[in-house]
C-alpha cells in the first residue's frame, strides 16, 4: 500500500547563461535556480491496484517514482510505501519493489539471461525452491526458456524486455513500478506483456504503477489513471470517471440511404460530410443519442449509425491543456 | 549476502562478460605493451643522452616505472570502470544500484574488470625482474613483504583518488577531463624520481595528491636510496598508511556523494 | 562555406565548461608545466651541453608543449564513436555539410574556444609563472601562428581517422592510448626530436606526427627560422594535403559499410 501526502520536490541547478562570455560569467560567479519537480501530490493506493500513471515529459513522473524507490530524498511531506519511508530504509524497502525500466535494462548485457537472474537470485536472497518456481511461471507465461541462454545483447526488445520482466519480478515484490516498458515493442508482443502484468497483478496481488505514453495500455490494463502534470496530479480516478467528467462531446456517425445536403441538428455540429456518412458531434449533457437518432431519423431515412466515444487520448489532452495554470482539476 | 561474497559473485559474472570479447583481446594486449615500450623509450632516450637523472641510473629509473605500473595495472584490471561514473549517472545505470537491497558501492565496483590490467601486469613484472637482476639487488624477508604491502598500496591509492575524481561528476556532471588529467600527471610523475622537482612539487605528490607513494618513496626503501639522516626518510615506509588514509576519505566523499544524488537527483 | 562557418559557429558557443572543471585543468596544466620545468632544468644543470640549445629555448619548447595540448585537445574520434556507438550517427550524415567537413567545423569552433578560455590561461600561467619566453619578433609570431593552423588541421585528421577506424573495429580504448601515445612520441611534444637518437629521428622525419609540435614549437623558439622555417611550412602543408585526401577517401570507404550494414 503507498501512501503519499503533500509530496514535493525541488531541484537547484545551475543557470546555464547563454554564449561564451556567458559561459565565462558562470565560471566565475553562478546563479541558481529552482525548479519544483513535484509539487504538493497526494495519494493513496491500495494493494493489488493497477495504476496508470500518466503525464507529458518533464511532469514529474520519473521524480515521484525515484521516490517511492528511495533513490531521491523529498523536500518535504510524507512517503510510505507498505508502512516503510523509502529513502529512510532503502534497503529494507528494496526487497519488495521491484522495477522496469524501457529504456534501459537491468541485465548484465553480455552474459545468458539465466546468469543475471542466478545473480539477482543471490542478492535478493531467493530461496531456490522460489526462484524454481518462478522460472516455471516465467517459462509459462513468458516464453522465458526459448530465450533464457541468449546473452542479452542479442535479443530483441520484446525478448529483452520479456527478461526484464523476469528478473523484476524474481524476487516476489509486493509492489511493481514500470516505466515505459513497452517502448519501442512490437504489437503483438506488447499484448503478450500486458496478459503478464495483468496475470501477475491478479494472482499474486501485486500492486503495480505504470508509467506509459500509450493510451491503449492505459485501457487495457488500469482500473484507475493518475494524470501528472507540471508536477501535480491534476487527474486521479477510474477510466469510466475520466470519460464522464471530460468526455462531453460524442461522435453520431449516421450513414443515409441517400446523398442529402447537409444539415445542423439542434444540439449538435457537423464535423464531416462523406458521401452519404456525415459526422455530428453533440454534447451528451445537453441531448441524448436517442434523442439525436429521433431527430434526424424523422427528416431521412437512416441505413446505419453508431455512436462513438471519444478516445481517451483526446480526453488526456484536454486535461494537459485544460491545466496551464489552473488549480482545479484534482478529484481524487 | 554479504559484500565481500556480493562482490565476488559480480567479478564472477563480469570476468564471463569480458571473455565475450575475444577478438578485441589481442588488439588490446597489443595496444598496452607499445604504450608501455614508448613509455620506456622516452625514458631511454633522455637517460641515454644524460646518463643519470639526479643519481638514479637507467635500471632505477625502470624499476620506479615499472613499481608504479604493477599498482596500476591491479587498479586496471578491477576498477577501470570507476571513470564510467558519469556515464552510469547519465544513463540511469546509478538508480539501479540504489533499488537493490544491496550496497551501491559494491555494485558499483563489482561491475567490470578490463583485461588491459593483465597486460600491464606482464610489462610490469618482466621489467621489475629484468631491472632486480640488473641492479644486483639481494632483498631480506622484510623488503619482500613491503614490496607486496608497496603493491597493494600503489593499487589503493591510484584507485581512491581515481574514485574521489570520479565523484565530482554527482556534483558537476562530468568529471571525464578531470581524471585524464590526473592520468597525465601520474604519468609524467611516476617516470622521474620526484626529488628532480622542486619543493613545491615534492609537498604536492606527497600530502595533496600522494601519487608519490606509489612508486617514488617505496623505491627509495627498496632500492636502498634511503638518507636516513634526512628528516624525512620514514616516508619511504609510509605508502602503506598513505593508503589506508585515503580510504578512509574516500569513504567519506562516496558517502557525501550518495547525499548529494538523492538530494539533487540526476 | 556558409553553412561550415555555421556549424563552426555552432561549436564554439554551444562549448561549455563546467566551473570545477575548468579550475581543475588549469591547477593540472600548472602541475604539468611545472614537472616540465624542472625536470629540464635539472638536466640542464647536470650536463648543459646534451641539448643542444639554450635553457631558455628548452624550457619555453616545454611549458609551450603544455599549454599547446590543452587547445590541441578537440579531436573527433570521441564524437564520432560515440555517435556510432548510439546509433546517432545517422542524423550526423543527413546534415546539409559533408561529414568530414561537418567534424572539421566543428572541431574548429571547439578549438576557438579552447584556445579562449583553456590555452589563453595557460599561456598566461606559462609566461608569469615559467619563464616562457615570447617569440619577439613579428615574423616568427606570424610563422608560428600560420604553423599552428596547419597543426589544427593535421592533429585533427589524425584523429579523425582514429574516429573512422573505430566505426569498423568498435572498440576504441586501447588502441586510442596506444595511437596517442605514438603520436605524442613522434611529435615530439615533451621530448624534442633533435634530442632523439638516429635511428628514432629518422623515423619521425617520415611521419605526419612532427607537424602538430615540434615544427610550430621549434619555429616559436626559432630553431627553425627564416629558409628552415618555410621548407617545414611546406612539410605541414603537404601532410595537411595528404591527410584530407587520405582521410575522405577512408571516410567515404566507412561510409559505405555503414549505409550498407546498418547501425
Amino acid at each position: 500500500m503507498i501512501q503519499v501526502e503533500h509530496l514535493t520536490k525541488d531541484y537547484q541547478r545551475v543557470k546555464r547563461r547563454e554564449g561564451f562570455l556567458g559561459g565565462v560569467r558562470t565560471l566565475i560567479s553562478p546563479q541558481y535556480e529552482t525548479t519544483r519537480a513535484v509539487d504538493d501530490i497526494s495519494f493513496r493506493i491500495e494493494e493489488g491496484e493497477l495504476v496508470g500513471y500518466i503525464g507529458p515529459n518533464g511532469a514529474g513522473k520519473s521524480t515521484s517514482i525515484k521516490m517511492l524507490c528511495g533513490i531521491l530524498v523529498p523536500t518535504s511531506g510524507k512517503i510510505e510505501v507498505n508502512g516503510l519511508v523509502p529513502h529512510k530504509e532503502r534497503m529494507v524497502n528494496a526487497r519488495q519493489i521491484g522495477a522496469v525500466f524501457g529504456q534501459k535494462t537491468q541485465l548484465w548485457w553480455d552474459v545468458p539471461v539465466i546468469e543475471s537472474l542466478r545473480l539477482f537470485r543471490d542478492i535478493y536472497n531467493v530461496p531456490e525452491a522460489q526462484f524454481k518456481r518462478n522460472l516455471n511461471l516465467f517459462n509459462d507465461l513468458l516464453d522465458l526458456h526459448e530465450f533464457q541462454n541468449t546473452p542479452v545483447r542479442q535479443l530483441s526488445l520484446g525478448q529483452r524486455m520479456r527478461a526484464d520482466m523476469a528478473a523484476a519480478l524474481l524476487h516476489n515484490p509486493r509492489i511493481l513500478f514500470l516505466d515505459e516498458p513497452m517502448i519501442g515493442v512490437d504489437v503483438v508482443a506488447k499484448e503478450r506483456l500486458r496478459v503478464f502484468i495483468k496475470e501477475i497483478n491478479r494472482d499474486q496481488k501485486v500492486t503495480a504503477l505504470f508509467t506509459t505514453h500509450d493510451m491503449v495500455d492505459i485501457e487495457k490494463l488500469c482500473s484507475r489513471v493518475m494524470i501528472i502534470d507540471h508536477g501535480r496530479v491534476v487527474y486521479d480516478g477510474s477510466l469510466d470517471q475520466m470519460r464522464t467528467q471530460y468526455g462531453k462531446d460524442r461522435t453520431l456517425v449516421v450513414e443515409f440511404e441517400e446523398n442529402i445536403p447537409d444539415f445542423v441538428p439542434p444540439h449538435a455540429a457537423l464535423v464531416k460530410s462523406e458521401g452519404r456518412k456525415k459526422w455530428f458531434i453533440f454534447n451528451r449533457f445537453e441531448t441524448s443519442p436517442s434523442t439525436l437518432i429521433a431527430y434526424i431519423s424523422s427528416q431521412f431515412p437512416i441505413v446505419d449509425l453508431a455512436v462513438e466515444e471519444p478516445e481517451i487520448e483526446k480526453i488526456v489532452r484536454t486535461i494537459y491543456q485544460g491545466n496551464t495554470g489552473e488549480t482545479e482539476g484534482k478529484h481524487a | 549476502m554479504n559484500a565481500i561474497t556480493l562482490y565476488f559473485r559480480l567479478i564472477r559474472v563480469a570476468v564471463q562478460s569480458r571473455l565475450q570479447y575475444r577478438a578485441d583481446f589481442l588488439t588490446g594486449i597489443i595496444g598496452v605493451i607499445v604504450l608501455n615500450v614508448i613509455n620506456v623509450g622516452l625514458i631511454g632516450i633522455l637517460v641515454s643522452r644524460f646518463r643519470h637523472l639526479n643519481g638514479w641510473t637507467l635500471w632505477e629509473m625502470v624499476f620506479l616505472y615499472c613499481l608504479w605500473l604493477l599498482g596500476h595495472s591491479v587498479y586496471s584490471f578491477f576498477f577501470w570502470h570507476i571513470r564510467a561514473l558519469e556515464d552510469y549517472l547519465v544513463e540511469g545505470t546509478f538508480d539501479q544500484f540504489l533499488i537493490r537491497p544491496a550496497s551501491p558501492f559494491v555494485l558499483f565496483i563489482g561491475r567490470e574488470v578490463q583485461y588491459l590490467g593483465v597486460a600491464d601486469l606482464i610489462f610490469a613484472v618482466s621489467g621489475l625482474s629484468l631491472a632486480y637482476r640488473n641492479l644486483d639487488l639481494q632483498w631480506n624477508g622484510t623488503q619482500w613483504l613491503f614490496f607486496g604491502l608497496a603493491i597493494i598500496a600503489g593499487a589503493l591509492i591510484e584507485t581512491t583518488l581515481s574514485l574521489m575524481i570520479a565523484c565530482l561528476s554527482f556534483w558537476t556532471g562530468r568529471a571525464r577531463r578531470a581524471s585524464n588529467l590526473l592520468i597525465q600527471i601520474n604519468m609524467m610523475v611516476q617516470f622521474y624520481p620526484v626529488d628532480i622537482f622542486g619543493y613545491t612539487f615534492r609537498v604536492i605528490v606527497t600530502g595533496l595528491i600522494p601519487v608519490a607513494f606509489m612508486n617514488y618513496y617505496p623505491a627509495l626503501m627498496l632500492l636502498d636510496k634511503l638518507d636516513y639522516s634526512s628528516a624525512w626518510w620514514w616516508l619511504g615506509y609510509m605508502s602503506p598508511i598513505v593508503a589506508l588514509l585515503l580510504v578512509g576519505i574516500t569513504a567519506g566523499v562516496w558517502h557525501l556523494a550518495l547525499r548529494r544524488y538523492s538530494s539533487a537527483g540526476g | 562555406m556558409k553553412i561550415f562557418w555555421a556549424f563552426t559557429r555552432q561549436a564554439f558557443h554551444g562549448s561549455t565548461v563546467y566551473r570545477f572543471e575548468f579550475w581543475m585543468r588549469l591547477f593540472f596544466v600548472y602541475m604539468l608545466m611545472y614537472s616540465i620545468y624542472w625536470v629540464w632544468t635539472t638536466l640542464y644543470t647536470q650536463t648543459p651541453g646534451a641539448f643542444g640549445v639554450s635553457l631558455e629555448q628548452m624550457v619555453t619548447y616545454g611549458i609551450l608543449g603544455m599549454a599547446l595540448e590543452i587547445f590541441l585537445d578537440v579531436g573527433p574520434e570521441w564524437y564520432i564513436t560515440t555517435q556510432v556507438r548510439t546509433g546517432a550517427i545517422d542524423t550526423d550524415l543527413m546534415k546539409p555539410l559533408d561529414f568530414h567537413l561537418h567534424m572539421l567545423a566543428r572541431s574548429a569552433g571547439e578549438m576557438m574556444f579552447s584556445l579562449g578560455v583553456l590555452a589563453l590561461p595557460s599561456f598566461a600561467i606559462g609566461y608569469y609563472l615559467f619563464d616562457l619566453r615570447l617569440p619577439g619578433d613579428m615574423t616568427t609570431s606570424l610563422l608560428f601562428a600560420v604553423s599552428l593552423i596547419f597543426s589544427f588541421f593535421v592533429f585533427f585528421h589524425i584523429s579523425f581517422l582514429l574516429g573512422a577506424l573505430t566505426v569498423i573495429t568498435l572498440d576504441i580504448r586501447s588502441i586510442s592510448w596506444a595511437y596517442y601515445s605514438l603520436v605524442s612520441f613522434f611529435s615530439g611534444q615533451i621530448v624534442p626530436l633533435w634530442l632523439f637518437p638516429d635511428l628514432l629521428r629518422k623515423i619521425s622525419e617520415v611521419l605526419p606526427f612532427q607537424a602538430i609540435y615540434y615544427i610550430p614549437m621549434s619555429i616559436y623558439i626559432k630553431t627553425l627560422s627564416g629558409g628552415a622555417a618555410l621548407q617545414a611550412l611546406g612539410v605541414q602543408v603537404f601532410w595537411a594535403i595528404v591527410l584530407v585526401l587520405f582521410s575522405r577517401w577512408a571516410w567515404s570507404r566507412v561510409h559505405a559499410r555503414l549505409t550498407i550494414q546498418g547501425g
